[in-house]
């Protein structure tokens, strides 16, 4: 660890959040129901790029597949767990040796959490649902890579090898022909061989709107629905921790993400792209260039 | 020869009718979009002797025919859509299945 700390100290400020199990917007989680009974799979591919412009060139890829289940356990209780998978999780830095480059793969960490609909008000052709929800994530992960250079730093592994907690509450208003979701999140990270990533705070919001069919006037049936969707993500997130606070990590960060869905009966299929539209970082911590989202949903 | 089709079509139009069993228009208010459709569809299946089910997301409604003989309650039919997370709002019997209007 001591010859890596360069390394380490580069990297502690690039924080990769977990892909996140949801139903209805493409970013977070909605309080639309799950019957009792029913199962949702959910995957969804993502590739995120990070850099900076600093002397050090830093520039931090990942490519990575989420993966839902989601069970409806009663009308207003449902559980979902999620998994992702890390193609590619790498960085890639300027040293006085040269350029380097750094990199993991594998699963990360699993989530597990419970989403209850306390409040639920229904209109024809339109409901009202207010969801607190609340879960774990398991240090499922590698968290002790290594490479020809060592131990991957512990930002870089699939795995940040502690149990995290996260609660929150989730409303939805859907109508026929549009949908608001808004979110409020709190994730409590865990502490693991002596690192902690940053706790986090986050409100999220989304609108969907129906763009096809144009009209649903003489429409019988039930057709598919295409929406463009628009979203924001406002996250503050903690200094990481390692014997104190690291100067270089968390910050602030407000992105949007424009967006398409296709909604059926069976499926939906969606994709988004997530730009940040203010990154104010702690120090120099290093701030994200896109998030591409591209995935699908299917009910049984 | 044309006489003897158009006969054969309405007589097997009027066994349809006479087999087809009870056919029920389900209200349902919370439904509003096509994924959300699939649950009520699940649950309702979940019910004894349904045959077919088709939901008009537009109006809200859903259309459940059973099974010659069979016979669906309002509670039955307001717990499935409990179930699927939604709300009935109103129940219909369109016919009981002998080819009669019968309305609840």
């Amino acid at each position: 660890m001591s010859s890596n700390r360069p390394f380490h100290l580069l990297i502690w400020a690039l924080v990769v959040s977990p892909i996140t199990a949801t139903s209805a917007p493409n970013t977070f989680n909605t309080a639309l129901p799950v019957a009792q009974g029913e199962f949702i799979w959910r995957s969804q591919g993502m590739i995120r790029d990070r850099s900076d412009d600093g002397a050090l060139k830093r520039e931090v890829s990942v490519r990575a597949l989420g993966n839902a289940l989601g069970y409806g356990v009663h009308p207003n209780l449902a559980l979902f767990a999620t998994v992702p998978y890390f193609f590619q999780k790498s960085l890639d830095v300027t040293t006085p040796s040269g350029r380097v480059t750094r990199e993991t793969e594998g699963f990360g960490d699993a989530s597990v959490f419970a989403r209850y609909t306390l409040f639920a008000e229904d209109f024809t052709g339109a409901t009202f649902r207010v969801a607190p929800f609340i879960g774990v994530t398991a240090p499922t992960g590698d968290d002790n890579d290594r490479d020809r250079l060592g131990e991957l730093p512990r930002p870089l592994q699939a795995g940040d090898g502690a149990w995290d907690g996260f609660l929150g509450v989730v409303a939805t208003y859907q109508t026929l022909d549009y949908q608001l979701d808004g979110q409020f999140l709190r994730r409590e990270n865990g502490r693991h061989d002596g690192y902690a990533a940053g706790d986090e705070l986050q409100l999220d919001g989304s609108l969907q709107y129906r763009l096809w069919p144009a009209s649903l006037t003489g429409v019988s049936g039930t057709p598919a629905f295409g929406y463009a969707l628009l979203e924001f993500n406002l996250v503050h997130r903690e200094r990481d921790e390692l014997a104190g606070q690291i100067t270089d990590s968390g910050g602030l960060q407000w992105l949007i993400a424009p967006g398409l869905q296709y909604v059926s009966r069976r499926w939906v299929v969606e994709t988004s792209v997530q730009l940040p539209m203010i990154d104010d970082p702690h120090g120099d911590a290093i701030t994200d260039d896109s998030v591409w989202r591209i995935g699908f949903r299917r009910n049984f | 020869m044309m006489d003897r089709t158009v006969l054969g079509l309405i007589l097997m139009l009027q066994i349809s009718a006479v087999l087809a069993g009870p056919r029920y228009t389900l209200g349902v208010q919370g439904l509003a979009c096509p994924y959300c459709s699939y649950g009520i569809e699940k649950r309702l299946y979940q019910i004894g002797g349904v045959e077919s089910i088709q939901v008009d997301i537009a109006l809200g409604r859903v259309r459940v025919t059973l099974a010659d003989g069979e016979h669906l309650s309002e509670a039955r039919a307001r717990q499935a859509v409990k179930e699927a997370g939604f709300t009935l709002e109103s129940f219909t019997q369109l016919d009981d299945g002998s080819g009669g209007d019968d309305e609840q």
